[in-house]
């Protein structure tokens, strides 16, 4: 059983929370007003980070993306500041400031659950217009050649 | 070449027209005779001699004879099919009209007449006829003509029939008056002056010498007592006559005079071979009630029933006769030579026995003809005697069946080699050999049709389809089916059937067989039918024969395989537009061409492979499409996510770049 303990691989995964761990940590030493600041102005991306299972998290990464574009100018206007407590604690309660980040968080995850409905969409119809011409070509060498129709599929 | 019926006139070869409204009596010599007219303008009188139906012309003469003009010979000019008097067609040959009407054989012709104006001018003009190589035989009183006014006389037409079908037994050697009318083949010139000096002796006398014995009682008699004795008896002839007359009636054909040396009498006369009349025997030969007296009477008697003739030889009662009474041992010696080995045969079969008597007959009778199955005959005969066996009556089949089993066992070089001091043996063996090829070929273009038309080379098709139609020629033969096409009940034959397959084989040459043998080689009827397209096309571009749109349609409605074998419907549509108007032109070379080319054809083929391989390529893409909702879920969450991802990341720039630019 040592063996085999032994030889198993490292999982990647929680040697990459372990990381992420460590530089949360790191983050809050240095500097616990900017933690707090991006923790709250990305509260929605971290919340999907932990709720996505997905191989490759793609709704945590859309959400993330999204809630960093829209919270670049309220962290911009707080390292402007004296990057203090009260700093961010001001912008923190700033709602316009936090309802934005957490409506672009939103209007990420809306994207993430409605562009695959979208997309299917479109492949559907493709896929039908791709049909229609397949079918219409066979008609053709069918009246061309005298080649039997095709059968009736699942009888 | 003969046009069609209706109300344009006929002529023969494009000039001669037949004039049915004046007969002229006689002049045919057995056979109706028409005047005839040269449409060109010729200035000799002209008449047409009308061929019985199942004789056929004598090709070989009228071929060699044709435009000679002979002096003292109605020699033929040409021949071919014209409406006869009951406004069907018929065979006629033009040949030269006579000077007047035929001799008067009923009186008494002094010996200076007989010699001058009839044996002169026949000897010469016979002498023509052998430096050609080809004979008369047609000589006799009411076959020569002499103006009104005198003079010396014609020899009239003898080609219309086979040779020495119309004469008498009286005017024809033995050897030649016991065979079928038919089967007389062509002989010699000496069997003309034959003919001559029987022919002198009637005109002579002023009358016939054996009035009143029909031709086998003649037969008989000059058989029994040779042919001057049986002719003259106790009758006197002037002397030089008689002297010539003697001669000229010997037994053996080598013995008679030249035509040459007979236009000189006095010559002839003093050069005259002397012959010994038969031997004659202590006491006859005695069987089924008939008594023969000599070696030849005997060969007749034992050739006209093989079964008891095989059964005289195998009993030795032949053989003993030969040695005890007429004193022949040799003859007799020679027959156990040659009859044993198919006497052991007889026993299995009429074909064993005919084979004996046959060999045995050439022995006895060195000079008489061929013997088989009781029928006599000269082996250059065999054509027209196969048309006569052809023609309905009795006992038609059983002739056929005979000459077949003749020609199958090629007994007439068998026969030739028991008397090859006679005849040209290797020839009539070759002769022998290619007939039985002929006979023995498999196929529409074999068998006994084919040696009918070969061995006659002016026998008209004999195919039901060219009902009421003469067709001699192969350039006829087109336009002749063409007017066929019109008849409904043609249509539902074959366009090319047996007799019109031999017909063609034997007029062709070699650059034929090919279409021919596709005729009947059972390779399917669409084949068989593009075999006769391709015949009947050939024939038309070879002999540049008129447009025939309705031949065209009944040989293509039995080629209509081949254009639904195009698989490309729109090819086929054209195909057949095509069709229809090469067809309404009438032209089947270019039909050929349409519905026989190998390389479209193999590019059809191509494109229907290709097409096939489209269409299932085309089915598996479908069946992929039908089946494919899960991957394209799948690929739309995929989709949508990416699209996602890079609006987040778009965001994040622009908000990069609203900063900077703040």
């Amino acid at each position: 059983m040592k063996a085999a303990r032994d030889r198993a691989p490292p999982r990647r995964g929680a040697s990459l929370l372990w990381l992420q761990g460590l530089l949360c940590g790191a983050l809050i030493a240095v500097s616990i007003s900017t933690a707090l600041l991006l923790a709250a102005l990305l509260l929605p991306g971290l919340a999907a980070v932990l709720l996505d299972r997905e191989p490759g998290r793609p709704v945590a990464r859309t959400v993330l993306l999204f809630g960093v574009a829209a919270s670049a100018a309220p962290f911009t206007r707080y390292w402007e500041s004296a990057h203090t407590i009260d700093a961010a604690l001001g912008i923190i309660g700033d709602p316009m400031a936090l309802g934005i980040a957490w409506l672009a968080a939103g209007f990420g995850w809306a994207l993430t659950e409605f562009a695959p409905v979208a997309a299917r969409l479109v492949l559907e119809a493709a896929d039908r217009r791709r049909i229609v011409q397949l079918k219409a070509e066979r008609t053709a060498y069918e009246e061309e050649w005298g080649l039997p129709p095709q059968e009736p599929a699942g009888d | 070449m003969a046009k069609p019926g209706g109300s344009a006139e006929t002529l023969i070869a494009e000039q001669y027209a037949v004039d049915l409204a004046r007969p002229l009596p006689d002049a045919g010599a057995g056979l109706p005779a028409y005047a005839a007219i040269d449409r060109r303008g010729g200035a000799a009188p002209l008449m047409a001699v009308q061929a019985r139906s199942g004789a056929p012309l004598r090709a070989r003469m009228i071929a060699a004879l044709s435009g000679t003009g002979i002096e003292g010979l109605c020699a033929p000019v040409t021949c071919g099919p014209a409406p006869g008097p009951d406004g069907r067609m018929a065979l006629f040959v033009i040949c030269q009209a006579p000077p007047g009407p035929r001799l008067d054989a009923t009186r008494p012709w002094s010996e200076a007449v007989v010699i001058d104006e009839v044996l002169r001018p026949v000897a010469t003009a016979l002498d023509r006829l052998q430096g050609r190589h080809v004979t008369h035989r047609g000589i006799r009183p009411n076959n020569l003509f002499r103006a009104v006014n005198g003079g010396p006389v014609t020899l009239g037409a003898a080609w219309a029939g086979p040779p020495a079908a119309l004469q008498p037994a009286l005017f024809e050697p033995p050897y030649s008056a016991c065979c079928h009318p038919a089967g007389r083949g062509d002989g010699a010139i000496a069997d003309d002056v034959y003919a001559l000096a029987v022919t002198l002796i009637v005109l002579a006398l002023g009358r016939n010498p054996l009035h009143g014995l029909d031709d086998e009682a003649i037969l008989q008699r000059k058989l029994e007592l040779g042919s001057h004795a049986a002719l003259l008896g106790t009758e006197r002839l002037p002397p030089l006559l008689g002297d010539l007359v003697r001669g000229m009636l010997a037994e053996d054909p080598d013995h008679r005079p030249t035509p040459i040396l007979l236009t000189q009498p006095s010559v002839a006369r003093s050069r005259r071979v002397a012959t010994r009349p038969p031997r004659r025997a202590q006491w006859p030969f005695e069987t089924g009630g008939t008594e023969v007296w000599n070696a030849r009477g005997l060969a007749r008697v034992i050739a006209h029933d093989p079964s008891q003739g095989a059964q005289l030889l195998r009993n030795g009662a032949v053989g003993n006769w030969l040695r005890r009474s007429l004193g022949d041992a040799a003859a007799a010696t020679r027959i156990e030579d040659v009859v044993p080995a198919h006497a052991d045969a007889a026993a299995g079969g009429p074909t064993g026995e005919s084979l004996a008597v046959m060999r045995a007959a050439a022995v006895l009778d060195p000079l008489a003809p061929l013997f088989w199955h009781g029928r006599a005959l000269w082996p250059d005969g065999i054509g027209p005697l196969l048309v006569a066996a052809a023609q309905p009556g009795p006992g038609g089949a059983a002739d056929a069946a005979a000459l077949e089993e003749l020609i199958s066992t090629e007994a007439a070089a068998s026969w030739a080699a028991l008397r090859a001091e006679r005849c040209d043996v290797a020839l009539v063996r070759q002769e022998a050999r290619q007939n039985r090829m002929w006979l023995r070929l498999s196929g529409l273009e074999g068998g006994m049709p084919r040696l009918c038309y070969t061995l006659n080379p002016l026998l008209p098709c004999s195919s039901p389809l060219l009902d009421g139609q003469t067709v001699v020629r192969l350039p006829d033969l087109v336009p002749a089916l063409e007017r066929a096409a019109a008849r409904p009940e043609a249509r539902r034959l074959n366009a090319v059937d047996r007799d019109i397959a031999a017909f063609i084989a034997a007029r062709s040459d070699t650059n034929l067989a090919h279409e021919l043998v596709g005729l009947g080689n059972g390779s399917g009827e669409g084949r068989m039918a593009m075999a006769r397209l391709r015949l009947l096309a050939q024939l038309q571009d070879r002999f540049r024969c008129p447009p025939c749109p309705t031949l065209a349609r009944w040989v293509t409605e039995e080629c209509v395989a081949p254009p639904n074998e195009w698989r490309n419907r729109t090819r086929r549509r054209q195909m057949h537009e095509r069709l229809d108007a090469l067809i309404a032109a009438g032209w089947l070379p270019a039909l050929v061409e349409l519905v026989d080319d190998a390389q479209a054809r193999e590019a059809d083929k191509a494109g229907l492979r290709h097409a096939e391989e489209a269409v299932r390529a085309i089915d598996a893409e479908l069946a992929a499409l039908a089946t494919g909702a899960g991957r394209r879920t799948a690929a739309a969450r995929r989709l949508g996510h990416e699209i996602a991802a890079g609006g987040g990341l778009t965001a994040v720039v622009a908000a990069m770049a609203l900063l900077c630019l703040a």
